[in-house]
């Protein structure tokens, strides 16, 4: 029983880990290298009336699926005041999948019109607590967490989503209402920590 | 006599070239199928998918623990697309994988509430379940050594 309640105990730590709704943007000034050669930190990254920060990657399916999606949320939130950023905490693929000139050669191929990242030793993701990709948080202008998890209910098919999670909390924040679904979840891959 | 042996390495034959019977699951029937098993077998399941490869890198030693352990069932959940059916199929049946096993047929929000409330979806994702009491004893995100499979199957023996 000892045993039990043990391994219990540190699984409850990993998973209370995870940033809870309210909380304060972790790290904002952590360098993050982006792929127009140049440093970046969530400071920097922040819009006038919300961030989002999405933790991605080159390889997973279940991104490769979804970024569509990315350019689409871009193209249409930026412009209203929404900073973006797309976080690559793959720091275990740093010299393979997850290389700097991978991801710019994917970043051109999907027409990426945000940055896209490195997160040096998986640090934002640490403090995060995130454990795959893709995974969103988003923050309102006082850097406040109010929406974490998919960007919406259906991976394969964005033709055929329900439920577009992410753009309801977007739309709700920029007017001003409650989020009214403030978590969700989805299938993702674990990030790959050094 | 000589029927009988005959009988007996046909039948030896048959189950080695048992195909796997891969069947849609959703987790409200995963986990009455998972109950099923209460006071009779230490259940593990794992939720993999082929894509992803820490779930590929720790499949056959979990195939292997199925295979060893008396009074312990494997349960496997495909999280591929259902257009992936033939392939994971395939898999399975490479990797020696007889019976029954599932591919996921349900939105994720609702399959992974099911599963576990603590999971976020990261795979592979274990849990693995008490023989006599059938509850969770242990559950994890993520590639974990032999190990760790092995402890929390020993204390899902004796709880």
């Amino acid at each position: 029983m000892k045993k039990i309640i043990i391994v219990l105990y540190c699984f409850n730590l990993i998973i209370a880990a995870e940033l809870k709704i309210g909380s304060l943007m972790p790290k904002m000034d952590h360098i993050l290298n982006d792929i127009s050669g140049k440093n970046i930190t969530l400071s920097e990254a922040k819009g006038e009336f919300g961030t989002l920060v999405i933790f991605s990657c080159n390889t997973c399916p279940w991104v490769i699926r979804w970024e569509d999606r990315y350019v689409i949320i871009a193209d249409r939130y930026i412009p209203k005041g929404i900073g973006m950023i797309a976080v690559n905490s793959n720091a275990g693929r740093f010299q393979s999948d997850d290389s700097m000139e991978k991801m710019i050669q994917h970043a051109n191929e999907n027409d990426y019109n945000f940055p896209y990242a490195q997160d040096p030793g998986s640090q934002l993701a640490y403090a995060f607590g995130a454990t795959k990709t893709p995974h969103i948080y988003l923050f309102d202008k006082n850097n406040l967490l109010v929406y974490k998890g998919a960007i919406d209910d259906n991976a394969r098919d964005s033709s055929s989503v329900d439920e577009p999670f992410l753009a309801n909390a977007l739309d709700q924040l920029l007017s001003g209402k409650p989020i009214k679904k403030t978590t969700s979840k989805a299938i993702g891959c674990s990030i790959k920590f050094p | 006599m000589k029927k009988q042996t005959a009988l007996f390495f046909l039948t030896l034959i048959f189950f080695s070239c048992a195909k796997v019977q891969l069947l849609p699951i959703t987790s409200d029937s995963i986990i009455q199928e998972i109950k099923k098993y209460k006071g009779e077998k230490v259940v593990l399941l794992n939720v993999w998918a082929l894509w992803c490869v820490p779930c590929i890198e720790e499949f056959p030693m979990i195939v292997d623990l199925g295979k060893e352990i008396k009074d312990l069932e494997v349960i496997f959940i495909s999280a591929d697309f259902e257009d992936q059916f033939k392939k994971v199929e395939s898999f399975l049946n490479d990797e020696g994988v007889g019976g029954k096993s599932y591919l996921k047929q349900e939105k994720d929000e609702p399959f992974i509430q099911g599963i576990h409330p603590s999971w976020t979806g990261s795979l592979p994702f274990t849990i693995v379940y008490a023989k006599e009491s059938g509850s969770i004893v242990d559950f994890w995100e993520g590639k974990e050594p032999e190990s760790r499979f092995r402890t929390a199957i020993n204390i899902a023996f004796n709880s």
